[in-house]
């Protein structure tokens, strides 16, 4: 059976991370994000964007007081790609 | 976190490791268990005494502090899930059920005349369904004992006046509120939430 290609915007390391921290939870913060990842603001600012524009997950910007707050969600589509990305990356383990 | 390529097994592995991160930190819950702890302490021993051994026409009259209590719990709520980082379905399925029994139980009292003000065994039951849902979500032991207690002063209460009741409430409240109450912020604490 010939291997499925893997999702190119799942198998990079901080994008997986940040996937796999949204899919366990309702949402999460930015700033809680980037302490989980240990990602620097900037680079997790540009992969949050990749994956918001491919619709894997939700961003809602919006302020508390004088504070931005920026809120992500996965998606439904996000959660289908990360299903089939696991699902993909199995069969790469199996002896 | 560098943005590299993974090999399958680095990928699985971060996955991982990134869920159990995600995975449910202790949560200090503590404040509705004392609010609510100690506002039906108040209560129904005030509707004891006025009621076994003074001639006061109002002994209901402290159960009017609940209406504060709901707010107090609104607020502290709302506030609570504005101010966190992360949202998880724990909170969010805690919140529900903590609000349905609030629903519930102001249902029965306030159409308490109905069953000849026999109200609390069915309070004490509800508030055994839910520390006994909380003690199993955030696995908690003392949340578990207090729903035994409320269940079972819920059988004794089903036996006596609605005077005599009070009583049974009140240490209800001590038992399956106010000491898991206690031991949680004490937890809290410790583990520096």
């Amino acid at each position: 059976m010939p291997f499925e290609a893997l999702d190119p915007l799942l198998h990079s390391q901080l994008r997986l991370a940040v996937m796999s921290l949204l899919i366990s939870v309702e949402s999460a913060d930015f700033v809680y994000i980037k302490e989980q990842t240990g990602a620097t603001a900037g680079n997790l600012s540009v992969q949050i964007d990749k994956l918001s524009t491919a619709g894997y997950i939700s961003v809602e910007k919006k302020f508390e007081g004088k504070k931005p707050k920026t809120t992500c969600k996965i998606t439904k589509q996000g959660i289908d790609a990360f299903e089939s990305y696991v699902k993909n990356i199995q069969q790469y383990l199996k002896p | 976190m560098e943005d590299k390529e993974l090999s399958p097994q680095e990928s699985l592995d971060l996955i991982q490791q990134m869920i159990g991160k995600a995975r449910k930190r202790y949560t200090d819950n503590s404040y509705f268990f004392l609010l609510w702890g100690w506002i039906v302490m108040f209560a129904s021993l005030f509707h004891y005494i006025t009621a076994a051994y003074t001639s006061f026409e109002y002994p209901y009259a402290g159960w009017s502090l609940t209406i504060i209590g709901a707010v107090l719990s609104m607020i502290k709520g709302s506030k609570k899930s504005r101010q966190a980082q992360v949202r998880n379905y724990t909170d969010k399925l805690y919140g529900w059920l903590w609000a349905s029994l609030g629903i519930a139980m102001f249902t029965i009292i306030f159409n308490g005349e109905s069953i000849g003000w026999n109200t609390i065994p069915f309070i004490l039951l509800l508030a055994g369904v839910g520390t006994s849902v909380s003690g199993a979500m955030m696995n908690f032991q003392p949340l578990r004992i207090g729903s035994i207690i409320f269940w079972l002063l819920a059988l004794a209460a089903f036996r006596v006046d609605p005077t005599k009741q009070m009583l049974l409430m009140a240490s209800g409240v001590a038992f399956g509120y106010l000491v898991p109450g206690y031991i949680m912020k004490s937890n809290a604490k410790k583990n520096a939430v």
